[in-house]
């Protein structure tokens, strides 16, 4: 119905309940994270056939029969830039759900758990692949939904109720803001297909209705995207989450904000007249900072890492806001090992909290000499987060920069790289912490993580490592991806054919 | 039949009613009704631009979208109030000031 991919991903959805109904009664709790898992892995395998069919055809559309085609009924269409995405989405939740395995072991309610996390990869999915402004809101609200339930969780803690409150207002205002400016667009052109609305919106004159449309659009995405000042959700969300639910948020959420905001912007505003392009790249820049200097002042280790994704945030949109090929190629890169650099990160302060109990940068002082393994991933994932050189984020920050000299934002790059300076900062100051510093009473009787835990968190210190020693096809497909993402003409033509 | 910027005046409105709602309002039910306004703003706009779209008949696709959007608002309301219940459990109070106990 939605293609294989988005289709497994729902039934398994649908069908955890069931499992966790069977299962109750036998008191087997790990079956239905297994279950899960047996979903993403299908939904991963239709993905590759999923992906050599968009890399022969470069577009597949999947619509429903005459009169329902486009532009007047919903549709998905799929491009490399969709297949990217997912991919990572599939990789991510995976590793995080495997995670979750043991780290949720003592939570009640881990049949809702589990299925929410499939809805929210699900609703992800929906949302990159959508071809039409309808489907994506549908998918969208499907993502919103399951993430203000799983950010407020562990209900028994203040601390979710009150970061799930908070998220759930600001962002569902943002969603009401962005189904206004479809509401807007819908006026302007009585069509929601991107396609129809970038062939009738091309060379609009910038007149007042369009300037508020777009207005609307950057804020209510921006929200999603954590674009300050519509930021201060974030750090809340990020680090009241049970740990696998912040690696899954901080990791791929936020970038589908910021990659639907771009899409749209582009497809939707690309052919317009407005000059939304130095509005972003401002937005960028102060988004960076407010980041980078936050997380200097913080002593939680969580929400160091949720600022720290604010910033990581600035550095992507900074390079969509170049809107050249190369510029988007390396934002599309940074998402790919942001996700992975910010999940390893998560999971491993998710393993100190669990062995600890705190997530007080004073109190585990130390914390090397008794968790050696996960200390030593959370190093590597640190120093390829800080853009050292044989690491990762390295290759792809350093594309941004250079993309956004050749794009003549030479201010503007020249803001970015002090502010990945300025992340060296703190994140060596937190690995100064774990490792060189004597431990507290805590650290000293903390034991090493159980070993399901640690799997995931070693596979994504080898991506990290994989990624920045051979970066060549990462690079290749995230700049095909970005080839698909400026190819307008082509996207408009696979859905409205000869019209 | 009444001109069309009546009804976008109304809905830009309500949005901002709806703003302010979520910006001033203590109380925690009031925070989620403003949600339940500014969703209510966009309703009203898609369905004033399609009874407007030709002077001839009303275009469902409006329509569609809004009762879709009406399912969807209902069920960010009801998780909401889920949230709520749990937050008065916890500080016998529905003041979101009382909620202050996340640093920023």
């Amino acid at each position: 119905m939605f293609t294989l991919t988005l289709d497994a991903l729902l039934v398994f959805m649908i069908g955890t309940p069931v499992v966790g109904w069977v299962i109750r009664k036998k008191g087997y709790p790990k079956v239905q994270g297994i279950y899960a898992l047996a979903g993403l892995l299908v939904a991963g395998y239709f993905l590759y056939g999923l992906s050599s069919e968009v890399s022969r055809k470069g577009i597949v559309l999947i619509a429903g029969f005459p009169p329902f085609n486009p532009p007047l009924g919903a549709c998905l269409q799929i491009d490399l830039l969709s297949v990217f995405m997912t991919m990572l989405y599939i990789v991510i939740g995976l590793l995080t759900t495997a995670y979750s395995i043991k780290f949720m072991e003592r939570d009640s309610s881990l049949t809702e758990y589990y299925t929410l996390i499939l809805g929210l990869v699900a609703g992800m999915t929906g949302v990159v692949f959508a071809g039409d402004f309808f489907t994506l809101f549908v998918f969208w609200e499907l993502m919103c939904l399951t993430s203000y339930a799983l950010v407020a969780f562990r209900k028994q803690k203040w601390e979710s109720i009150e970061a799930g409150f908070k998220y759930l207002i600001m962002s569902a205002a943002g969603s009401a803001t962005i189904l206004l400016a479809m509401s807007f667009l819908y006026g302007m052109t009585g069509t929601l297909n991107f396609a129809a609305l970038a062939s009738r919106l091309s060379n609009a004159p910038p007149e007042g209705w369009l300037h508020i449309t777009l207005a609307l659009v950057i804020v209510g995405f921006g929200v999603k995207a954590a674009i300050v000042p519509f930021h201060t959700w974030l750090p809340d969300a990020h680090s009241a989450a049970p740990s696998p639910i912040s690696a899954i948020l901080s990791g791929v959420l936020v970038q589908t904000g910021a990659c639907a905001l771009i899409r749209i912007l582009l497809l939707v505003f690309g052919s317009t007249q407005l000059a939304w392009q130095t509005t972003l790249a401002i937005f960028a820049v102060f988004t960076m900072f407010v980041g980078n200097l936050m997380a200097l002042l913080q002593n939680d280790l969580k929400r160091l890492l949720a600022f720290s994704t604010i910033a990581h945030m600035g550095y992507i949109i900074f390079g969509f806001a170049t809107v050249s090929e190369e510029g988007l190629a390396a934002s599309l890169f940074h998402v790919l090992n942001h996700g992975i650099m910010k999940s390893l990160l998560f999971l491993c302060a998710g393993a100190f909290i669990r062995q600890t109990g705190t997530s007080d940068l004073r109190k585990l002082r130390g914390i090397a000499g008794a968790m050696p393994i996960t200390s030593a991933a959370f190093t590597i994932g640190s120093v390829a987060i800080a853009a050292f050189p044989p690491l990762n984020g390295f290759w792809s920050e350093m594309m941004i920069v250079a993309a956004g000299v050749r794009a003549e934002m030479i201010v503007f790059s020249a803001l970015a790289l002090a502010n990945i300076a300025l992340s060296v900062v703190y994140y060596f100051r937190v690995v100064r912490i774990m490792i060189l510093e004597k431990p507290t009473k805590v650290s000293r009787k903390a034991t090493k993580a159980p070993m399901p835990m640690l799997i995931p968190i070693l596979v994504l210190a080898f991506l990290c490592i994989f990624i920045g020693a051979y970066p060549v096809p990462y690079i290749d497909a995230s700049s095909k991806a970005a080839e698909a993402m400026l190819n307008i003409g082509g996207y408009i033509h696979a859905a409205l054919g000869g019209l | 039949m009444i001109s069309l910027s009546y009804y976008i005046a109304c809905a830009v409105v309500l949005y901002i009613i709806g703003l302010y709602c979520l910006a001033s309002k203590r109380n925690m039910i009031k925070l989620v009704m403003g949600l339940e306004i500014l969703v209510n703003a966009a309703h009203l706009n898609f369905i004033a631009f399609s009874a407007y779209a030709s002077p001839s008949y009303i275009d469902p696709f409006g329509h569609s979208i809004v009762i879709m959007s009406i399912g969807f608002a209902g069920c960010v309301t009801a998780l909401a109030l889920v949230i709520v219940t749990y937050a008065y459990k916890h500080y016998k109070t529905l003041d979101v000031r009382k909620l202050r106990r996340l640093r920023w």
